[in-house]
């Protein structure tokens, strides 16, 4: 801007600051008027700022760039895939075969299906993850996507980052259904890409199960993908929900057998399905194969919620669970 | 005249032991050399002089070469000595009850031989092997001919012998069935001592002359029992069989081969690591560290190991012995042998009955002259190896001993 | 679309023919003119979806039977019995495919509330199955809920508590089971069909017998009758067995047989050991490569070390079929779906026979090919695979390839070391051997003990291995082994040679100068239809 109308009164640039500060107006005119011949941080500083709004005009929501709609396609790159690859492998596995020594169970269930699956698991901490991440078998483990809580991990512009090159994920709204969300999964899971859910929503409080949500099954639906669902025991004694420091402790995984989505069946018969073959993986990994689904069979497969009652006796009710497995017989040599 | 004389000799001594050490022989550097010496003077009025036809080679002879008898016999053998103690020798004249002509020795010098009288317990029974006096009487000390010095031994062209120790030979004999009366003569006492009961299993281990002799003597005088042998060669095992081995197993197949014959139990997983039972009966006819091991290994608690091999110094684990009531006993020589059916026979008697009915001239499978000693001791060294039984030495052929 | 099995006739042009080799191969150039190479077919297409056939097979039963879900009733007494380690061979990748058919019995055993349900390894005189062994077979699930109370177990023919007699044939062929599997209300046995030999009665009229039972079919007499014992038609061990099966069902014992069949596809379509199921011509650069590689390999590796490597080798091979109901009509069906793989048309007989025999047989699945097995594996198992005719005449040359070591698994066939080194040093005369030795190796406390406690095969089972063969020694003039261990060769009465060349001279001796050649491309498992 020039100084050059000469009708204007003599007043130097001082003068006017000070007069401009004092007068009750609308500060940015002062700022346009300070900006004068400004510096280039000042023309930063001006571009950052975003332009005020007239009253009277109906404001539009602004879509946001981070939550539920971070946009993840850049994870699914090939830099990024490789990138996630070596971080897993390299990683995540050695950490959580300390931290969490993992048992396998079931992955044989997995030996007939092709393409691509949804994973759904019971979720008792942030250890969840990872965990899964380093057991789900090829060739699924390295060609997955998480739907991760949209405001938890998504929250800004460098958890969104780090959540979708090192695990992958997408965001998912907890709470419902929404058209973006499942937009995403459902073109990714067309494409190929196996997903993990915790239908659960969050991570357990107290240890025990809360009730599933419909996102696993609507996408099952949608996709027409089977889901297979996982029972992760012990993650909970690992880091649970409300602590910060993890300690070892073994955890083993139960992958239950692909449950295929019926014709004409709705989201929420095929979420309870899917809640009680998790339920059902809880007895056999409790308890064992035979008895589970004697109770299954029986419909007695103990609810995953825990019992209706006061806070202690939830907790008094979850015993220590434990499998063991032994080693192979040692011959005299073959 | 000529003769192979062992002679005390320390330095060729330790040469041989270390010769045999290294797995060589002893013949060539040890103690054993092929001398012109004069012929033995009649220590009695009993006594003849014998002229060797053929004289074998036996086990304790050739430790005695290698040097690997202990000094267990330094007392009981007198320096030098021809060995030879397996004899068949010509009798120029008659003498007692013996007719001129071809005569077995009983080597055994026990207190008839030397004069001695009243004679030992033991020789009083009958049981010659067993003599006391060996190194008494008018003999130097010696406890056969071919350890004695007086005497002479049957690898010379001249000996002399008690006229108690000549058993005559009949006509239609061959030198060779005659040269195996001696060992058959070991092997029946051995097979007889171990007083085998009906039904027994007996384990023979080693087939090597005395192995094959014992097993021959086991069917003929012993009590019907089942017998398994140990056989390392091809021939040894179609031998072991002819003469009444029911089973005839490898040596490294013998833990196993017991275990079945016994109806045993065994500890070990497939493998076997010990047996429970086993053979009621083991003769051990090679004597070695190894085979008295073995023998410890398959006997049954409460059964009974016969040495009839020479063992020597051994290391033995005994623990077995003591913890199973094992007894561990030795067969030497002969003498006079009750037979089941309680009759009282000499030794020798029945060796001659056995060598004429089982054929044994046969497992002589090659003589060699005096000259050629290092050959037959190499040969007699690795019969097994080298499908042979018996050697001995030819003397018919020497010429000093055809002049008068 | 696989191609099926065909008789190749060797010409100047065929490249030399892949003989197996123990752990190991051979290339040898066959005599063109005057021999011929039978081709296995290709693997045939494998069920799409498994567990659906499966589930499909046990609600609609075939033959004269309920389905499934009508037969398990709350409070009945249920006994599944299985194929043990034997089969398949080799183990297949998991999920086994026992492990599929017995989850989705359970499962609707769950769902009809019965309790008590016992699981079987019907192994009769076999080696017992170790953890891992049956981890396999049954699935973890399925072990972890069944075998720590004792509810998961191997059949023990040695039992004399748990044996029940049940009666006897026309014959006077005793018949005696498993007491739990008799005492059930329901026998379910779940059985891989492997070879044309397997299922029908056999399965629990053998697998689940003692051996006062077993021994009235495994005998020389039965063997040299059965020609061959994998054609059930011409197979007196079958007739005994259905006369047996007969027996089991008049006595009122029900038995629900689910039988699978499955496709040769041995050693894959993909990666090293795929060139073992290509046909030599067709063998690109890289299989050249792999080959000659995999040779030199093994020639520089101590046995132990091969033997481990083969050993744990899983097989793809997948399931083709599955059919449950009445053991007969089942059985009809399973031998047809078997034939479907295996069966390749052969026009006439020749003067020599020659196989290479592989690392493993029935018999020492985790263990070692000793020689009796080596003489089982060619004369009992390859020779007896055809129809019609052997595809060698009589009086010809059976001409094998086998490194033969003497060598034994301890634990597993302790039983085996007493008969090579005791049995057969005295005769190889199989009429001869159960005469005088069958009898005491039987009744042996330690093998029975061993058999019981261990997991060594049954102090009669080198027995029947000899038995095995005894059909191949009636019928063949003279038995080579090609580059085995002469004393162990020697010792099995067969003639050792160190060349295939050298092994055609010797033959000639029997045979002729111009004997016509026939080679058994096996495995994978084929099965020679002969006119």
């Amino acid at each position: 801007m020039s100084n050059a109308t000469p009708s204007r009164m003599p007043i130097t640039r001082k003068q006017a600051t000070k007069l401009i500060r004092k007068l009750p107006v609308n500060r940015s005119v002062g700022n346009s008027v300070v900006r004068r011949g400004g510096s280039i941080g000042r023309i930063v500083k001006t571009l950052l700022t975003e332009p005020t709004v007239p009253n009277g005009v109906k404001v539009l929501a602004k879509e946001s760039k981070v939550g539920a709609n971070y946009d993840t396609d850049w994870a699914r790159s090939y830099p990024a895939r490789a990138a996630r690859v070596l971080l897993v492998e390299g990683l995540v596995r050695p950490v959580i075969d300390i931290l969490a020594t993992p048992t396998v169970y079931g992955d044989d269930r997995l030996t007939d299906i092709e393409g691509p699956v949804v994973f759904a698991a019971n979720h008792h901490s942030h250890i969840d993850t990872p965990l899964m991440l380093s057991v789900i078998p090829e060739p699924w483990r390295h060609h997955l996507f998480i739907g991760a809580a949209a405001d938890y991990f998504f929250g800004n512009q460098i958890t969104s980052t780090l959540s979708a090159l090192v695990i992958g994920a997408i965001p998912i709204e907890r709470t419902k259904v929404t058209r973006n969300s499942a937009d995403q999964a459902a073109v990714l899971l067309d494409d190929g890409w196996s997903m993990l859910i915790f239908p659960e929503g969050g991570r357990s409080p107290d240890g025990w199960g809360q009730q599933f949500r419909g996102g696993a099954a609507y996408l099952s639906l949608r996709c027409n993908v089977p889901v297979v669902p996982v029972h992760l025991e012990g993650t909970g004694k690992v880091l649970r929900k409300g602590k910060n420091v993890p300690r070892l402790h073994p955890t083993s995984v139960t992958f239950g057998k692909p449950i295929m989505p019926n014709e004409g069946e709705d989201s929420r018969h095929l979420a309870i399905r899917i809640e009680e073959a998790v339920a059902a993986l809880a007895d056999e990994s409790a308890t064992d194969w035979w008895q589970a689904r004697r109770r299954a069979a029986a419909g007695e497969t103990p609810s995953l919620h825990g019992p209706e009652a006061g806070s202690w006796r939830r907790s008094w009710s979850l015993d220590d669970r434990k499998r063991t497995r032994k080693g192979k017989r040692n011959w005299p040599e073959v | 005249m000529k003769a192979l004389r062992f002679e005390r000799n320390i330095p060729r001594f330790a040469a041989a032991t270390i010769a045999s050490r290294l797995g060589g022989s002893g013949a060539k550097v040890g103690p054993l050399r092929l001398r012109s010496i004069d012929a033995p003077k009649l220590p009695g009025s009993d006594w003849v002089e014998i002229l060797p036809r053929l004289s074998g080679i036996c086990g304790s002879d050739l430790a005695t070469i290698n040097a690997q008898s202990t000094r267990y016999f330094e007392p009981i053998v007198s320096f030098p000595f021809v060995p030879g103690h397996e004899i068949v020798a010509d009798l120029r004249e008659p003498v007692g009850d013996i007719p001129a002509g071809r005569v077995v020795v009983e080597p055994v010098l026990g207190c008839i031989a030397r004069g001695i009288s009243p004679a030992c317990a033991a020789c009083e029974r009958g049981d010659l092997g067993n003599c006391e006096r060996i190194a008494f009487g008018s003999l130097e000390p010696g406890l056969q001919t071919g350890f004695c010095c007086s005497t002479g031994g049957g690898w010379s062209t001249r000996m002399v012998a008690h006229v108690s120790q000549l058993h005559a030979v009949p006509e239609s004999w061959t030198d060779e069935a005659a040269v195996m009366v001696e060992p058959t003569a070991c092997a029946v006492h051995g097979a007889l001592i171990a007083d085998v009961t009906e039904g027994d299993l007996v384990v023979v281990l080693g087939s090597g002359t005395l192995g094959l002799l014992t097993i021959a003597a086991l069917r003929r005088f012993g009590r019907p029992c089942t017998i398994l042998a140990v056989a390392k060669h091809p021939h040894q095992r179609e031998l072991a069989v002819e003469f009444g081995a029911d089973i005839v197993v490898s040596p490294n197949e013998l833990t196993r081969a017991v275990r079945r014959a016994s109806n045993s139990l065994a500890l070990g997983d497939g493998d076997i690591i010990r047996l429970t039972g086993g053979a009621d009966h083991v003769i051990d006819c090679v004597g070695s560290q190894d085979s008295i091991t073995e023998a410890l290994g398959v006997v049954r608690p409460k059964g009974r190991i016969t040495l009839v091999g020479m063992p020597g110094h051994v290391s033995v684990d005994l623990t077995g012995l003591w913890q199973r009531e094992i007894t561990l006993s030795g067969s030497y020589a002969y003498g006079t042998e009750t037979l089941p059916d309680g009759s009282r026979r000499r030794t020798f008697d029945l060796a001659f009955e056995l060598v004429e009915a089982a054929d044994l001239g046969r497992l002589v499978t090659a003589v060699y002259p005096l000259s050629s000693h290092e050959q037959a001791i190499a040969h007699a060294s690795a019969s097994g190896v080298r499908g042979a039984v018996r050697i001995a030495f030819d003397l018919r052929d020497e010429k000093e001993r055809n002049r008068a | 679309m696989p191609r099926p099995g065909f008789v190749l006739d060797v010409d100047r042009s065929t490249p030399p023919i892949l003989f197996h080799h123990g752990e190991g191969f051979r290339l040898e150039r066959l005599p063109a003119g005057r021999s011929r190479v039978i081709y296995p077919s290709e693997p045939i297409e494998a069920l799409k979806n498994p567990d659906a056939a499966i589930r499909d097979a046990l609600v609609n039963p075939i033959g004269d039977s309920e389905p499934l879900t009508a037969l398990l009733k709350p409070g009945m007494k249920l006994t599944i019995a299985f194929d043990d380690i034997s089969l398949p061979l080799p183990p297949m990748k998991r999920p086994d495919i026992r492990q599929r058919v017995i989850e989705a019995v359970l499962d609707l055993a769950a769902a009809a509330g019965v309790d008590d349900v016992m699981l079987i390894a019907a192994l009769a005189l076999h080696r017992r199955m170790t953890e891992a062994e049956l981890r396999h077979a049954v699935g973890d699930r399925v072990y972890d809920a069944f075998a720590p109370d004792g509810r998961l177990i191997n059949h023990d023919a040695e039992d004399p508590d748990n044996l029940l007699y049940i009666g006897s044939t026309e014959q006077g062929e005793e018949v005696e089971i498993n007491k739990r599997a008799a005492d059930s209300d329901l026998i379910i046995y779940v059985n891989i069909n492997l070879v044309s030999m397997d299922g029908g009665w056999k399965s629990t009229a053998t697998g689940l017998a003692s051996y006062r039972s077993l021994r009235h079919h495994h005998n020389v007499r039965t063997m040299q009758h059965s020609k061959s014992f994998m054609d059930q038609h011409k197979s007196e061990l079958h007739s005994a067995n259905w006369r047996m099966g007969k027996v089991l069902r008049d006595s009122g014992i029900k038995v629900f047989q689910i039988e699978t069949t499955m496709n040769n596809n041995v050693f894959g379509t993909e990666g090293p050991m795929s060139v073992l199921q290509k046909r030599e011509w067709e063998w690109s650069l890289k299989d050249r490569v792999t080959m000659a590689g995999m040779k030199t390999a093994l020639d520089l590796m101590p046995s132990r070390t091969k033997r481990s490597i083969f050993q744990g080798w899983q097989a793809p091979h997948a399931m083709t079929s599955v059919q449950a109901g009445e053991v007969e009509a089942v059985h009809k069906l399973t031998t047809e779906n078997v034939y479907k793989q295996h069966l390749v048309q052969v026009e006439g007989q020749t003067d020599i026979l020659t196989m290479g025999l592989p690392y493993i047989s029935p018999y020492n699945v985790n263990s070692i090919l000793n020689p009796i097995l080596v003489a089982c594996l060619g004369l009992g198992y390859f020779f007896n695979l055809y129809r019609g005719k052997p595809p060698v005449r009589e009086g010809g040359v059976v001409i094998m390839s086998h490194p033969t070591p003497w060598e034994f698994h301890p634990v597993h066939h302790p039983s085996y070391i007493d008969f090579f080194e005791q049995v057969l040093s005295v005769t190889t005369d199989p009429l001869r051997i159960e005469a005088e030795f069958e009898k005491s190796f039987a009744e042996d406390e330690w093998y029975r003990h061993l058999y019981r406690t261990s997991y060594a095969y049954h102090g009669v089972h080198p027995f029947y291995m000899w038995y095995w063969c005894s059909h191949a020694l009636q019928h063949v003039g003279e038995v080579i082994i090609v580059g085995g261990d002469v004393r162990a060769v020697r010792r099995l009465g067969f003639k050792p040679a160190s060349t295939l060349q050298d092994a055609l001279e010797m033959a000639s001796d029997v045979v002729g100068r111009d004997a016509t050649i026939t080679h058994l491309h096996n495995p994978p498992i084929l099965m020679a239809d002969v006119s």
